[in-house]
């Protein structure tokens, strides 16, 4: 049993949130969304292949992935795939931004095997996204706990 | 099963379980009573008649001879005419009638069958005469070219085989041209299901990509609107305002193309002058999201105005399935060009992308209804329609080949445009 007490508490301020978006404009909304809470460093990325240069390079910190699905050329699934497949991230929080509820659907259970930690779905309120990224970051620490 | 066994089978199974009714009522006219009622006989005898079996005919469909015929006798043509446009009203029209020539009336039997067939477009008509004073010319001359098929003749003294056998050719052939008219009938509205069915492929291909793009522009408003809510600074809330009108503003335009694309079909069918520049836009804006995902590149005419005359929702739809297909063929990213050209007056829509190209055992087939190379993604209809578009719809001509760079080309050649004298 793990003592609530002995969870350590989440740090935003020393994370680093890797968001990955095509629209400028919803990367900026996430960040601001962000911010007010304690994050300070976010990495911003147009495509899953731009940010999988990022994810390549182990000296990069990423804390959180926050990551569209459906974006030109490397789509949110692939990146998934590809994040999961390095040794160093396989652990890392994935929250998966998506906006066709209901075709996505089927593909979700495709996610649920490359272990995507949740979803937000478009277009979606600053609570809603500030709850899901502190519920991952948390089962995150647990998780790392039960393993230790 | 032997032969004549499965001849029926397959003569049944013409008759689909909803089709028509085949049709047994027959009208008789002879102002002699006697001989109304002994063809009456013939055709419908009152009690079922033995059936000598012998042992050659085993094997033959047995024959029921009582309830062939549902016959009505009369003796005038004024009877006759009522006795028609009854059964009509009532829905159970006759399929044949018999008409003596001479009816020591008014009118004779040639006269009433033309009056009849102004009242029952359907009937069948066997003249029954005893005098050789009309040539089957003569006949045919006086109920006209469109009748031609729906008459026969009969000399008396007749057999009652003779009889018979023109009441049975004669109401069969009502039957197939009833079986025609509701297999066509069939036929069309399967043809307008279907066309109907690829159109809302077409709207649920653009529909998914402008779900995409509504669930970003909310997400810029929702996201804005929060943010403008926790600023206190006046600016700063007035640039997150500017946001939301914007993207507001972009939705506005993205759902009323879409609606206009969905709505086309109720409207129907509308031939107006239009710019055909515009139109394209409309096209490619709704696709706009689909092809930066694919990393297609788009190259458009330079042109802002080309007029043309015809169905503006046709033509979206045309661009629409070109660009899908363009799309479906470069997976990787590519280019697509769309040119317009002139040529003798006729205004040419050349769209051409750089993809994998069509194979040659396909090229003469892309256009067939029905045929694809998309596996279960394609209904095969979506080129087909574009040609229906262009070439039934507009007169306009419409060709596929592989372009000698790469990729496809479509054209489509519109008819000449007409000048408006100045």
């Amino acid at each position: 049993m793990i003592n609530p007490a002995d969870i350590p508490k989440i740090r935003a301020h020393l994370m680093t949130v890797l968001v990955v978006d095509d629209d400028e404009m919803i990367r900026s909304i996430i960040i601001k969304l962000l911010e007010p809470i304690g994050f300070a460093k976010f990495i911003e990325a147009g495509n899953g292949a731009e940010a999988h240069k990022y994810m390549l390079d182990p000296r990069v910190r990423v804390d959180l992935i926050l990551c569209d699905w459906e974006m030109p050329k490397t789509d949110g699934l692939t990146f998934l795939r590809a994040v999961r497949a390095l040794r160093h991230r396989t652990d890392t929080p994935f929250i998966m931004v998506t906006s066709q509820q209901s075709q996505e659907r089927m593909k979700i259970s495709q996610a649920k095997k490359h272990e995507v930690s949740a979803y937000v779905v478009k277009p979606f309120r600053g609570d809603t996204l500030r709850d899901k990224v502190f519920h991952v970051l948390y089962d995150a620490v647990v998780k790392k706990l039960i393993a230790a | 099963m032997s032969g004549a066994a499965r001849h029926i089978k397959e003569k049944r199974s013409l008759l689909p379980e909803n089709g028509p009714v085949p049709n047994r009522r027959i009208l008789v006219l002879d102002d002699e009573p006697a001989i109304g009622e002994a063809i009456r006989g013939m055709l419908s005898p009152q009690a079922p008649r033995s059936i000598r079996r012998s042992s050659r005919s085993v094997q033959e469909p047995v024959e029921i001879r009582a309830a062939e015929f549902d016959v009505t006798v009369v003796q005038t043509p004024a009877q006759a005419i009522d006795a028609v446009t009854f059964a009509l009203r009532e829905g159970r029209p006759y399929a044949v009638g018999f008409f003596d020539v001479m009816l020591g009336a008014e009118i004779d039997g040639i006269e009433l069958v033309k009056q009849i067939f102004s009242v029952d477009d359907k009937m069948f008509a066997v003249f029954v005469t005893a005098y050789q004073d009309r040539t089957v010319d003569t006949i045919g001359g006086f109920l006209g070219e469109q009748n031609r098929e729906r008459w026969d003749y009969i000399n008396k003294p007749f057999t009652e085989g003779e009889i018979l056998q023109k009441a049975r050719n004669a109401s069969s052939l009502w039957d197939l041209h009833r079986l025609k008219a509701w297999q066509e009938e069939r036929l069309s509205e399967a043809n307008r299901q279907l066309l109907f069915s690829e159109r809302q492929n077409t709207v649920a291909a653009v529909g998914r990509s402008v779900a995409h793009e509504f669930g970003n522009l909310l997400t810029h408003i929702v996201g804005n609107a929060e943010l403008a809510l926790a600023q206190d600074q006046a600016d700063n809330m007035r640039s997150s305002l500017e946001l939301i009108l914007r993207a507001s503003d972009t939705a506005a335009s993205i759902l009323s193309r879409f609606r206009r694309l969905h709505d086309s079909d109720e409207a129907g069918p509308v031939h107006a002058e239009f710019n055909l520049c515009q139109v394209l836009d409309e096209a490619l804006e709704l696709l706009e999201f689909q092809f930066r995902k694919y990393y297609i590149r788009v190259e458009k005419p330079t042109d802002k105005q080309l007029m043309i005359t015809g169905n503006r929702h046709a033509f979206v739809q045309v661009f629409v399935n070109l660009f899908l297909n363009s799309m479906h063929a470069m997976p990787d990213g590519g280019k697509l060009r769309i040119e317009f050209t002139t040529v003798e007056g006729a205004p040419e829509i050349h769209v051409r992308d750089s993809g994998v190209g069509i194979a040659k055992e396909n090229l003469d087939r892309v256009t067939e209804a029905l045929f694809t190379t998309k596996g279960k993604e394609g209904s095969g209809l979506g080129l087909a329609i574009c040609k229906e578009i262009v070439e039934i719809e507009h007169g306009g001509e419409l060709r596929i080949a592989n372009y000698f760079e790469g990729g496809v080309e479509v054209i489509i050649r519109l008819r000449p445009v007409r000048k408006e004298s100045a």
